[in-house]
């Protein structure tokens, strides 16, 4: 793996010199899916200093990167810190021993609280934990002690996903064979709520289905302003091997095998825009297919929903005349609220958090009302 | 008309019938092996598939006998199942002999009986044949022996063929020549034709298969058919030779066709008599019935958008299935669709298949019901053939069920469990027989609504696929019958009632109950299944509310596949059925058809 890297960090900054150029202001950068705190900070610097130079990052920018428990030092985060990554999203995955070990985790307990304070010291003041819950066997006891275990960490940013099995993974195939018990649906649930409550009662604020926010006294709402980035259906730039975009429009997958990946940039072979050399799918979404994905993507924000302003704005029809039955039934059933004292914004409702599948599936493979003309209209690039 | 021989082959299912047809097309040159295509009379997929035979077919052969002369052997093929009895009675009734073919690996069987009768009761000569001496575990001796005693032929003259391989197969023939007396009747006398089989020509219309009695029919006569008291003038006469091959005139003794240029297969019907309309006979040919459906289910389309569809398939299978009848019927919890009657069992299940794999439908097809006679208090009888048409028991002095004769060939060590099988579904014992050693014929009579659903599985399932079965209507007799409900999520659900006899209203509502609890899926608020008989609860579950339904992730990478499982997930929802504000999926419609023991 590491004898990759040279090569693919100058496959990456040859894909964002391609890519970028025209000045366009970016404010927001992620390094994150596997474990990026693995490149040398020299390969960091390089990195980034070639998106400064073909992007404007605007000033304040959240510049954030995802990192495991062990991958770290001091010395490498002191460095990170200083190039101008600001916010760090830490793989922390559970507080208890037994079930690191049934993840694969190859960090322990002490680990975690480790990197949180070497983080710390290096001056990070915007952390995320991440955790899973909903595993096999696992007990609401053992949940609640990796909830307040975090929570005594005091980050800035929580994120907990409920474990998803699916059949091609590993653990489908223990599922299938009788190896691992099916997680119970109704202990997920209740793990859920308890920790949706805990989390309000220690100041944070739900914004995503999966991720909560702590309020800060001076800068708000710590949420990440990145990943809004792709609940409000905003456009954003994926780039290296495997990563997904989405541009005026149009989606973009890039070669997945990093080997091929680096072989394409290497090669410099024709490059589509909004994609690079080494992207392998584009496929237009067409306006419609926009305003399903709006819904799909922005009802996952819990606290502001999809702003029915932006819809107008982007496709010329409200929200009820896109999807006038749907909002009718979800409403009734109490899965969906427009936003008390604004109206301007559709959520769901409390109860509706926990049942999303229910509601965006109503807004996914429908056909276009009668109102709305199918023609590309602008849209803000951010 | 001496040298011409009328005979059709009989058999229980899969002993080798069509193999057999197919080798004497073989041999007497009818087919060139070069067009043989594997089972030429079935000419429908789902019969090679099935191994069984729906529709008769008559083919002519030529066949040069070791006596020097040429014969004609119009070889005659039946149909291979109990419900098609009817059927099978008037092809029989065109022949003058039978052959009689008996798998050497199975012996004797229920319909290897319930044919012979038949043939018997049509005065046939019976021409035994033992099969599939080929396969390791036949024991031709064995069966020769059960055959010996069953027809009172000598063991060693019976022909051990097989078909398959075509070992002895021209012994058959020779059989035919010298045991099948030719055709009588008088080519002199005034017409009369029986009408064994039809199939729908889009091009020649409605063409009947007959076997000219007396008379003679020429291609300009002006005929008629007795029982519809229509006239018609041919389109063409012909024969099969395989396929149609038009002819200048057909006389008595002959097999043949007339294409009739009628619409519908309904006004040419199998069992009636032809006659020429100059010079009339004055009593039809003796047997006409008209076949009644037995069995009724509801046909829906799962998605209510393709119910045209689902009328012009019925239409057309209705084309060549007099039998088959359907008319609209609505319910509240599958919209709209059909009720559709049945000969038996084994006809719904091929009208099902047929129209999933012909016709490419997505169908729901409700718990079949048998038809019931209901004696009001005012003394005014119903008949009806769904639950829903059963009138409040207040108002109810009797009702009547169909009973049936029974009739289980299977090997003695079964014997217990066959009993069990029948006794637990109201079926009375009447006698027993021992038709070959090691054999038990048992003979019961039994409610059909206790045979229709699953019953024949289950006799497979208990004696390791040995036993056979065999039934026949014999009456209408009172039961005690109650109607029982389900309601779900507080609403009466119209596909999920049935009739059950008093005595198992309790069970089959808790075992109904259970099962609807499994089937059913949480949904967002609680659901209460509930079952009812004469007014009362007899059972009630509920299944929970759904708590947890989100995809835990979705980011900028996810888009796409995210989308695609909300899609399918969208799909399963719609294939369910909407009941008030309750998603039912389609398999909980059929729970009512597994109510026996698990």
């Amino acid at each position: 793996m590491e004898a990759f890297l040279p090569a693919y960090v100058d496959a990456l900054c040859k894909e964002i010199v391609q890519v970028g150029g025209d000045g366009l202001p970016v404010h927001t950068i992620y390094f994150g899916g596997g474990t990026p705190s693995v490149l040398s900070l020299n390969q960091f610097q390089k990195i980034l200093t070639t998106i400064q130079n073909v992007f404007q990052v605007l000033p304040g920018a959240e510049i954030s990167a995802e990192a495991n428990p062990g991958t770290v030092t001091l010395e490498s985060l002191d460095g990170m810190r200083r190039i101008g990554i600001n916010r760090l999203s830490i793989g922390m995955q559970s507080a208890n021993p037994e079930e690191l070990v049934f993840l694969g985790r190859i960090h322990d307990v002490y680990a975690i609280q480790k990197s949180v304070s070497q983080a710390r010291s290096a001056g990070f003041d915007h952390l995320s934990l991440d955790l899973i819950f909903g595993l096999p066997g696992q007990t609401i006891r053992q949940w609640q002690n990796t909830v307040e275990y975090t929570i005594s960490l005091q980050p800035e940013h929580v994120s907990f996903y409920g474990l998803t099995i699916e059949d091609e993974t590993p653990l489908g195939k223990w599922l299938k064979r009788g190896l691992v018990e099916a997680p119970d649906p109704d202990a997920g649930a209740d793990m859920y709520e308890w920790a949706a409550e805990r989390l309000e009662k220690a100041g944070f604020r739900s914004y995503e289905i999966s991720n909560w926010a702590l309020l800060d006294p001076i800068r708000g709402w710590m949420q990440c302003r990145h990943n809004m980035q792709y609940w409000r259906l905003q456009p954003y730039f994926g780039l290296g091997a495997g990563a997904h975009g989405y541009l005026d429009g149009i989606r973009t997958v890039n070669a997945s095998q990093i080997g091929a990946y680096i072989q394409k940039m290497q090669a410099g072979g024709p490059q589509t825009t909004p994609g690079s050399s080494a992207t392998v799918e584009l496929k237009a979404i067409s306006r419609w297919e926009q305003a399903e994905e709006m819904m799909m993507m922005g009802l996952r924000m819990t606290h502001e929903g999809v702003d029915e302003g932006e819809f107008i704005d982007r496709f010329g029809i409200s929200l009820e005349e896109a999807f006038p039955r749907q909002i009718q039934k979800l409403i009734q059933e109490g899965l969906l609220e427009w936003v008390p004292m604004d109206g301007r914004h559709l959520r769901l409702t409390r109860r509706g958090w926990l049942l999303g599948n229910r509601v965006f599936m109503e807004f996914v493979g429908c056909p276009p009302p009668a109102l709305f003309h199918n023609h590309q209209g602008s849209i803000p690039v951010g | 008309m001496e040298n011409i021989r009328n005979f059709c082959i009989i058999a229980h299912i899969d002993h080798g019938k069509s193999t057999l047809a197919d080798r004497l097309l073989q041999m007497t040159g009818t087919v060139s092996d070069r067009d043989m295509v594997a089972q030429i009379l079935d000419s429908m997929d789902l019969e090679r598939e099935k191994g069984v035979t729906i529709k008769a077919s008559a083919v002519r052969m030529l066949y040069k006998a070791k006596d020097g002369l040429e014969y004609e052997l119009n070889l005659i093929d039946t149909p291979g199942h109990v419900d098609f009895n009817y059927e099978v009675s008037r092809a029989l009734a065109a022949c003058e002999g039978a052959l009689l073919i008996v798998d050497a690996t199975q012996g004797i069987e229920a319909q290897t009986l319930a044919n012979l009768y038949l043939a018997l009761d049509a005065d046939l000569v019976i021409v035994p044949v033992i099969n599939k001496i080929d396969l390791p575990s036949a024991l031709p001796d064995e069966v020769a022996k059960d055959l010996e005693h069953l027809l009172g032929v000598p063991a060693d003259s019976i022909p051990r063929i097989s078909a398959k391989e075509g070992t002895n197969v021209e012994q058959v023939l020779e059989a035919i020549v010298s045991q099948v007396p030719p055709p009588r009747g008088d080519a002199d006398l005034p017409l009369s034709a029986l009408i064994f089989d039809s199939h729908y020509d889009s091009y020649k219309g409605v063409v009947a298969y007959i076997r000219i009695m007396d008379g003679k029919i020429r291609s300009n006569d002006s005929l008629r058919l007795m029982a519809t008291r229509s006239d018609l003038k041919p389109v063409e006469i012909g024969i099969f030779s395989p396929t149609m091959r038009p002819v200048d005139q057909l006389l008595a003794g002959d097999v043949g066709y007339i294409a009739t240029g009628l619409k519908t297969v309904s006004e040419c019907r199998v069992g009636d008599t032809i006659t020429n309309s100059q010079n009339p006979i004055r009593e039809p040919l003796p047997g006409y019935r008209h076949p009644k459906p037995m069995v009724f289910a509801g046909i829906y389309p799962v998605e209510g958008e393709d119910y045209d569809d689902l009328k012009e398939a019925l239409e057309k299978l209705q084309l060549n299935d007099a039998s088959l009848v359907y008319q609209p019927e609505t319910s509240q919890a599958l919209n709209f669709g059909f009720r559709c009657g049945f000969l038996g069992l084994f006809h719904m299940e091929i009208i099902q298949e047929r129209l999933e794999r012909e016709y490419d439908m997505d169908v729901v097809v409700t718990a079949p019901s048998v038809e019931y006679e209901v004696v009001m208090l005012t003394g005014e009888i119903l008949v009806i053939d769904s639950p829903v048409e059963l009138p409040d028991e207040a108002l109810i002095q009797e009702v009547r069920e169909p009973w049936m004769k029974l009739d289980i060939i299977t090997p003695t060590e079964f014997y217990g469990p066959v009993m069990e099988l029948v006794t637990r579904r109201r079926g009375v014992y009447t006698q027993q027989d021992y038709p070959a050693p090691n054999r038990v014929q048992l003979i019961f009579e039994i409610p059909l609504a206790e045979i229709i659903v699953d019953f024949f599985d289950e006799l497979k399932s208990r004696t390791r696929g040995y036993a056979s079965m065999d039934y026949s209507f014999i009456g209408y007799r009172p039961s005690n019958l109650v109607k029982l409900e389900v309601m779900v999520g507080g609403e009466p659900v119209d596909a999920l009632a049935c009739i059950v006899h008093k005595e198992e209203a309790y069970h089959k509502g808790q075992r109904l109950v259970t099962k609807l609890k499994e089937l059913i899926p949480r949904q967002l608020y609680d659901v209460a299944i509930q079952a009812s008989a004469s007014g009362r609860i007899i059972s009630r579950a509920n299944v929970k509310a759904m708590r947890k339904d989100v995809l835990a992730k979705c980011y900028g990478g996810d888009i796409t596949r995210k989308k695609k499982l909300l899609e399918k997930q969208k799909r399963g929802k719609r294939r369910m059925k909407m009941v008030g504000s309750v998603e039912i999926p389609q398999e909980a419609f059929m729970a009512v058809l597994r109510l026996e023991d698990e």
